[in-house]
């Protein structure tokens, strides 16, 4: 780099995304932003979605739970020793029977809740068509492929649709579809790859959670780092087959992704907002920073990628569960402040996603894989204090229980992510061709946004 | 082994009294005791009384002199030391005893060493009985073409050719030896030759089946067969990883990283590599994880895990499911201990996720397989193996079990090293039902629930194609096709003897299959990307990694490496097998190792070995600090100091690349090299093994 100097640098580098510069180190960067740049001259605002993946199952019937009436009494007779206990009750602006209660180590989301920037949604599942419990049964209506295994319904929530021939996340699809893929710096996950991102043509960059990367080989003394440089170049173009060209490419775009990643990074400010240690925290402390130099990468949509284990919980329930959920609210809490100090509210929408809902049976002291369950997301233009969806009813052996409560969902997982793509900058005709099952369904069903 | 002997005209005769069958070998030809050659003086021949087979009349170079030959036979049948026929062959031979011709009595002397193709070998042959003017004629009857030297001469001079297969070759050839009166006597011997591994062979082969071979271990697999090194390694005691598990400095106990540092310990030096790289293998199939579990307190627990799964390594799969099932860290990583019957009042019903990932991810997978590990179709639809209605039979299975040794059900010992023991109170004595239809009754109790039930996973069919494709990705090649799955998982169903589940019979056929040695056809997508933790150890073995204090302390691997041994993020592995990463999707092939190649672990990957070989290199130190691991170059200097860069890429085409290093990439280490011409030979070592560990050859196992 033979920028010396901050501010040259800083310079250069929007004369690069500019289009009017031109340095080897940056070419790739450069363009990238310039395609971004001329594809994007339909779309005039900045958004950027991010998804927060909760692993492993999140038993989030407990997230959101009766507060009071049968409702309630339904609930702690199905739960037993896996109540929630004094949860907080939420004025969601939809009245529902038996309360909205939200589980009390979730605390710090109360104010942005009641600020009207964080919203929930109810009953929510991967259906493919609306299901009812006899068409469960009789196998009347097509159901998700191995519904409760982990990797196939994370895969299915992230997909956004059943496989097909493709395996392409929605996140991917529809950053694509506005044709705001050109950047690699579009499509950040702070937690490796996972389908949500990955698309025909865009595949996550992975970023570190420290944020820079330095990569040992190429520091010191420029000449040297040149030649090494140039070593590297020839040996990863030269390949005999296509897996081992796979492994030859990611390595070499890694490398220049890291550098144009890290150029752009250094130029970070610091935020004021303080974020936990935990991981979640850290990773979305990394989102953060990357959307701090968002206005440098010449990008109009991003997409960002975050995930949380533990959720899985067959044990220890009553112990995991509060700290996860703690977790959660304290990250996004943080995450919120941050995006306030960027004035991003309106233009950042955060989201969960989790492999199923649990059971509501308990097997001692913890729950097992289920369906349908509760999701929430946050940011200025969420149409937030709300509960969208349903209060499932947590009653053992209902209409909804296909066994041991595990309940079928009232919403379809598309459905709730159609309102965000849309969100994103999708036309209707977009968001349906996105979704193919959503045709099965009321798109319009869930008003998440203002 | 089978082995002939036919006297011209004395067919008739000694068919008849061969009637031991082919059994009945004379091996005074073959002083070794594993008789690769032989020679024989009993005819196989089914037909015993038909003395114009074709197989014999074309041999028969004097026909005519049948009344001179009987008694010859006779003698050769005692001189031979046939100890099962001598009786017989006089009994039956007596007839024709009195019309003693005076055909030469040969004798066959093939050597007696293991004979490996393109040896050039001498076979002798002993006359007795009338030596003088004795005309000689060889000829090969069967096997691939051998050169043959000294046809008519009393000791034949073979070159056994170097065919390209890693199946043995088998020859016969035959001598003719006539005497003055015309009087003729005809003789076979068998032979085989097995491959002799030339040095990249045996590099190759290593890499499949070893966490990375060092320069001597290569050496000593030259010169051996493919099959004589696995037998070799699955004979060597295992080395358990518990001895090495130390206490932390200043503590009574282990912790974490002394886990993490007996695995370095055992996986640098063990002299088993097979038996720890197949254990490594079935680590990321039976997973379980200390990484962010409250396993991460029991080291002990962790490596007796190991340990469970090097025992079984070779043993029957049977075994290692019960043995992986009972293991009390597998029982809390995937909390079937502990799990208690269904209580109906409280809404309780026992755990499922063992149920379910047992058959997932340990044994059948979600799907019916054929088996070469294809999905089986019904109106294009894949087909279920199980539903809830299963998992909630093998949920009440895993019920009742806890530590071994507890004095009562909530009071558990907390002994993570030996396999759980059940409290019937505690198991769910309703009925259960499991796969295929089967039941167990109710008022089973746990231990025998607990054997039916592994029984039935392991006779289902989905085993055999399950497992062996797994482990062929593991060992051999992201995508093998369903013939070698099959051939595999045929070996799987019945090892030859009957047996089913014999591990080491799967582990041959897999490491000993066409597709993973490629003598015939090359395969375009023949291998591997591997795994970036093994590319690190088979450095680290290389280049004598050690510290001075001892000690293994890698704190990061699962930050550099993107995996660590037990240090998956879920009990999905690090990687899928049916990964398939982006830049493969159009051609279909999986690569489940690219599952991982994120930026940040590539970039971190490489990071992590350019601080071992460049920052660590021990010769470019000139005091060294006890705890660092550093690498020890010594040998790569002073090659390169005294026999120049060419001999030195060489060296590393063997050890790093089986001989895989192409012309583009030798060119890039000499161009690499130049810059650095004026340096110092341990500066110079550092950058090129740099550059080896982050070429796509090194990093592509084919």
């Amino acid at each position: 780099m033979p920028y010396s100097n901050e501010q040259s640098r800083r310079a250069f580098l929007s004369l690069c995304l500019k289009g009017g510069a031109s340095i080897a180190a940056l070419t790739s960067l450069q363009l990238q932003a310039l395609a971004s740049s001329a594809s994007s001259s339909t779309i005039n605002d900045y958004k950027a979605l991010v998804c927060i993946f909760l692993h492993g199952g999140s038993d989030s019937l407990n997230m959101l739970v009766p507060t009071s009436g049968s409702e309630r009494a339904d609930y702690e007779q199905s739960r037993q020793n896996l109540v929630v206990t004094e949860p907080i009750t939420l004025n969601t602006t939809t009245h529902f029977s038996g309360g909205v209660g939200l589980h009390p180590s979730m605390s710090a989301l109360e104010p942005i809740f009641n600020a009207g920037q964080l919203g929930f949604v109810g009953g929510v599942g991967t259906l493919i068509t609306p299901t009812s419990l006899a068409d469960y049964k009789n196998k009347a209506v097509p159901l998700p492929g191995h519904l409760f295994s982990h990797n196939d319904q994370q895969a299915t929530w992230m997909h956004g649709q059943e496989k097909v021939s493709l395996n392409t996340g929605w996140g991917a699809r529809i950053l694509e579809r506005l044709n705001q893929h050109a950047s690699f710096t579009s499509n950040i996950s702070l937690a490796g790859a996972n389908p949500w991102q990955v698309g025909a043509n865009t595949t996550p960059y992975a970023l570190n959670k420290n944020g820079i990367t330095k990569i040992n080989a190429l520091r010191g003394y420029q000449p040297q780092v040149d030649h090494v440089k140039s070593i590297v170049d020839r040996l990863l173009s030269t390949t005999t087959n296509p897996i081992q060209d796979a492994y030859a490419s990611r390595l070499s775009s890694s490398i220049s992704n890291v550098q144009n990643m890290n150029a752009l990074l250094e130029q970070a400010p610091t935020l004021n907002t303080q974020f936990s240690d935990n991981p979640l925290s850290e990773q979305l402390a990394a989102v953060a920073k990357s959307l701090s130099i968002s206005n440098q990468t010449g990008n109009k949509r991003q997409i960002f990628f975050v995930s949380l284990g533990g959720f899985d919980t067959h044990d220890d329930q009553l112990i995991r569960q509060p700290a996860l959920f703690a977790t959660l609210a304290t990250a996004l809490s943080e995450f919120h402040s941050a995006l306030a100090e960027l004035s991003l509210q309106e233009s950042v929408t955060t989201f969960t996603m989790s492999d199923f809902g649990r059971t509501l049976t308990s097997n001692g002291d913890g729950t097992d894989h289920g369906w349908a369950g509760n999701q929430l997301l946050m940011g200025a233009a969420v149409n937030g204090k709300e509960l969208h969806g349903t209060m499932l009813s947590q009653q053992l052996e209902s209409a909804i229980d296909v066994g041991g409560g595990r309940l079928i969902p009232q919403f379809s997982n598309e459905q709730y992510f159609a309102p965000i793509a849309k969100w994103f900058g999708l036309s209707d005709i977009e968001v349906s061709d996105i979704f193919p099952n959503l045709a099965n369904f009321d798109a319009a069903a869930l008003q998440l946004f203002k | 082994m089978k082995m002939r002997f036919l006297s011209f005209a004395a067919i008739l005769l000694l068919s008849a009294c061969g009637g031991g069958g082919e059994t009945n070998s004379n091996n005074d030809a073959a002083p070794d005791s594993s008789s690769s050659s032989n020679t024989n003086t009993t005819s196989p021949n089914n037909d015993r009384t038909d003395s114009n087979s074709d197989s014999n009349t074309q041999n028969n170079i004097t026909p005519g002199s049948q009344t001179e030959t009987p008694n010859n036979t006779v003698e050769q049948g005692d001189e031979s030391g046939n100890e099962s026929s001598p009786e017989e062959d006089n009994e039956e031979s007596e007839g024709a005893a009195d019309n003693i011709g005076t055909a030469p009595i040969v004798d066959l002397k093939p050597p007696g060493a293991v004979l490996r193709k393109g040896n050039e070998i001498i076979i002798n042959s002993v006359v007795t009985s009338p030596t003088e003017h004795l005309t000689y004629a060889w000829t090969q009857v069967a096997g691939p073409e051998a050169t043959l030297i000294g046809t008519d001469s009393q000791n034949l001079t073979v070159i056994l050719p170097t065919t390209h297969s890693v199946k043995k070759d088998l020859f016969t050839f035959s001598l003719t030896v006539t005497n003055n009166a015309g009087l003729s006597t005809y003789v076979e011997t068998d032979i085989e030759s097995v491959n002799a591994m030339n040095e990249f062979q045996a590099s190759a082969l290593l890499q499949q089946a070893t966490l990375g071979a060092t320069l001597t271990e290569i050496q000593a697999a030259t010169g051996l067969s493919e099959e004589e090194w696995l037998d070799q390694q699955i004979l060597l005691e295992p080395t358990y990883h518990t001895p090495f598990l130390e206490n932390y400095p200043d503590r009574e106990n282990p912790s974490h990283i002394n886990r993490i540092d007996a695995w370095w310990k055992a996986s640098l030096s063990a002299p088993d590599q097979l038996r720890q790289r197949v254990a490594f293998a079935l680590s990321e199939i039976f997973v379980v994880s200390d990484a962010n579990t409250s396993l991460k307190g029991e080291p002990e627990g962790m490596v007796a895990y190991y340990d469970t799964l090097l025992k079984h390594a070779f043993g029957n799969f049977r075994t290692l499911l019960e043995s992986v099932t009972l293991s009390p860290v597998m029982g809390v990583y995937l909390s079937h201990l502990g799990n208690e019957k269904a209580d109906a009042e409280r809404n309780i019903r026992p755990d499922e996720n063992y149920a379910r990932e047992v058959m997932q991810l340990f044994t059948i997978g979600l799907n019916e397989l054929n088996l070469d590990g294809t999905a089986k179709l019904n109106d294009n639809n894949t087909i279920p193996t199980y539903s809830q209605q299963e998992i909630a039979g093998f949920a009440k299975v895993f019920t009742g079990w806890t530590f071994a040794y507890s004095a009562r059900w909530d009071r558990p010992s907390r002994n993570y090293t030996l396999p759980m023991h059940a409290f019937s109170d505690y198991h769910s004595m309703e009925e259960k039902a499991l796969l295929n239809g089967d039941i167990i009754p109710a008022g089973t109790g746990p231990e025998e629930s607990m054997q039916q039930a592994l029984d039935n996973l392991f006779s289902h069919q989905n085993v055999a194609p399950f497992i062996c494709k797994q482990l062929i990705q593991r060992l051999v090649k992201s995508n093998p096709t369903p013939a070698y799955v099959e051939r595999v998982a045929s070996v799987f169903n019945d090892n030859g003897q009957g047996v089913r589940g014999d591990l080491a019979a799967v582990v041959k056929a897999i490491l000993l299959d066409d597709e993973a040695r490629k003598y015939s056809s090359v395969l375009v997508h023949s291998g591997k990307i591997k795994e970036p933790i093994l590319t690190k150890v088979h450095l680290w073995r290389v280049l004598n990694a050690r510290s001075e204090l001892n000690q293994y302390y890698t704190w990061n691997l699962s930050t550099t490496y993107g995996q660590g041994p037990l240090l998956s993020p879920s009990v999905f592995n690090f990687f899928r097998p049916d990964h398939v990463p982006n830049e493969l999707q159009a051609l279909g092939l999986v690569a489940p190792e690219l599952q991982i190649a994120t930026d940040s672990n590539m970039i971190a990957t490489t990071n992590g070995h350019y601080s071992d070989l460049v920052w660590r290199m021990a010769e470019r130190k000139n005091t060294l600090n006890p705890k660092t691991i550093y690498m020890y170059g010594q040998s790569d200097i002073t090659m390169l100091s005294n026999n120049g860069l060419q001999a030195l890429l060489d060296y590393y085409n063997l050890v790093y690349f089986a001989g895989s290093m192409s012309d583009s990439t030798r060119s890039a280490l000499v161009d690499l090299d130049s810059y650095f011409a004026r340096k110092d030979a341990v500066h110079r070592v550092a950058q090129l093994l740099y550059m080896v560990s982050l070429s796509p050859d090194f990093n592509y196992q084919n």
